[in-house]
């Protein structure tokens, strides 16, 4: 269906329809990448709805019909990278049909590609959701949380595996993502999916042993 | 400086110099921010609040720092400077290094337990003090990777480990504690020298005789 040549102008030309739903979550979508970029450029507490309008080419009133403030705005980008990001890693670790850790490999793997195709997101989800008060750092706490389920099985390879503490996993998660901010922190972002094979060592270790874990990486 | 800016220090003969005065009110306005921080949180702390607990002036508070963020900043140094020489004197104690670098980790542990606003201040608002604050936090633990890698000399292994091994360890118990923090357990953060030993020492030691130390600092 084409517009009638008077509307073609107030419409981008594309060659689909636009329906109201799609013109709806295209706004949506034009937000939050604005949200994202001009947080990770500047941070949050810098950011304001004004700038977030002009850089997603909408209106105030486009943005109050989505969102009710910076922070639900905030919350829903954090929301949207964190179920993409599970999904992407959840998702390589079960496609892989290797032991173990070959699976972590993968999972970790697909972290690093998500953290490097989304620069902005995950500045703005590892470096800025402790700034933009408790309801953003609970859900970044909450996020890394759901990595420990995929770690959790290498128990079963260590004879030890009674005598681990009961936040291992959590513990580990969380010398990945500093290894990762880090190097967001200093503008190193290139390197990252090159950290595979040491962090992969180092989320394999306290589980397998070092020679397994570096044989493994 | 008219003596109205020297706040609630004794007037008269006191005896301090002036350069006395104005460092010690200094050290005052960085300990009320840890106060006022540890209360409200630092996003919500204001001038006002810093300087009603130091009970000095507004004028006082700007002829010392530009503003929050630099005391803040100021604050944590003093905190990293303290943690630094914590591990300066258990480095220089008695034993090999595994042994002191229990005693690093137990005296940081202990230290922060015993100074809960600091611990709140150091290992949580400092993330969330905005993008120069947490830079200053990250450098100040990537400053702590030396201390660690003094333990590369005890391994026995041929092989080389990772170049980023003690920058993951360190991240990794860092945010273990400041998890531990963040749910309001400073008190308690004595209760994670096992795991810190265990993790500090397995990359070195193996986990077999690492476990073992970690056991032996069970409270």
């Amino acid at each position: 269906m084409r517009a009638l040549p008077g509307k073609a102008s107030r419409q981008p030309p594309g060659p689909e329809p636009v329906s109201r739903a799609a013109s709806a979550q295209d706004q949506r979508r034009r937000i939050l990448e604005a949200t994202a970029d001009l947080i990770a450029e500047q941070g949050y507490a810098e950011t304001t709805i004004e700038q977030i309008v002009r850089q997603a080419r909408v209106g105030y009133a486009t943005f109050y019909k989505h969102y009710a403030d910076k922070e639900e705005a905030f919350l829903a980008l954090l929301d949207a990278a964190i179920e993409r990001t599970v999904y992407e890693v959840e998702e390589a670790y079960d496609r892989e049909d290797g032991p173990w850790p070959d699976k972590v490999g993968a999972g970790l793997g697909a972290l690093l590609k998500a953290v490097s195709e989304h620069l902005n997101v995950a500045r703005a989800f590892l470096l800025e959701a402790a700034t933009a008060g408790p309801e953003a750092a609970a859900r970044h706490e909450a996020a890394l949380k759901r990595f420990a389920p995929l770690l959790r099985p290498g128990r079963e390879l260590n004879p030890r595996a009674d005598k681990l503490p009961e936040t291992l996993e959590d513990t580990l998660v969380g010398g990945v993502v500093w290894v990762i901010n880090q190097r967001l922190i200093a503008g190193e972002a290139d390197g990252l999916r090159a950290l595979l094979p040491e962090a992969l060592e180092f989320l394999l270790r306290p589980y397998v042993g070092e020679v397994a874990a570096a044989r493994e990486a | 400086m008219a003596d109205e800016e020297l706040g609630p220090l004794p007037a008269g003969r006191h005896g301090f110099s002036r350069e006395h005065v104005s460092h010690n009110q200094r050290e005052r306005l960085i300990a009320s921010l840890a106060t006022a921080v540890a209360e409200k949180g630092y996003r919500t702390v204001t001038i006002t609040d810093i300087t009603k607990h130091a009970r000095v002036s507004r004028r006082v508070f700007y002829a010392n720092f530009e503003g929050k963020d630099e005391c803040f900043l100021a604050a944590f140094e003093v905190v990293v400077e303290h943690v630094h020489e914590l591990a300066t004197e258990a480095l220089a104690g008695v034993g090999e290094w595994p042994e002191k670098a229990v005693a690093t980790a137990r005296a940081a542990l202990v230290f922060f337990a015993e100074e809960p606003d600091l611990a709140r201040l150091c290992l949580v608002e400092s993330q969330a003090a905005g993008p120069v604050v947490a830079a200053r936090f990250h450098e100040a633990v990537h400053e702590l990777v030396p201390y660690l890698e003094q333990g590369r000399c005890q391994r026995q292994a041929e092989r080389e480990l990772p170049p980023t091994t003690e920058e993951s360890t360190i991240g990794a118990l860092v945010m273990l504690a400041s998890r531990k923090v963040g749910a309001g357990e400073a008190e308690q953060l004595r209760d994670l020298l096992p795991e810190f030993t265990e993790f500090i020492l397995a990359p070195y030691l193996g986990a077999e005789r690492a476990g073992e130390m970690a056991r032996l600092q069970a409270a």
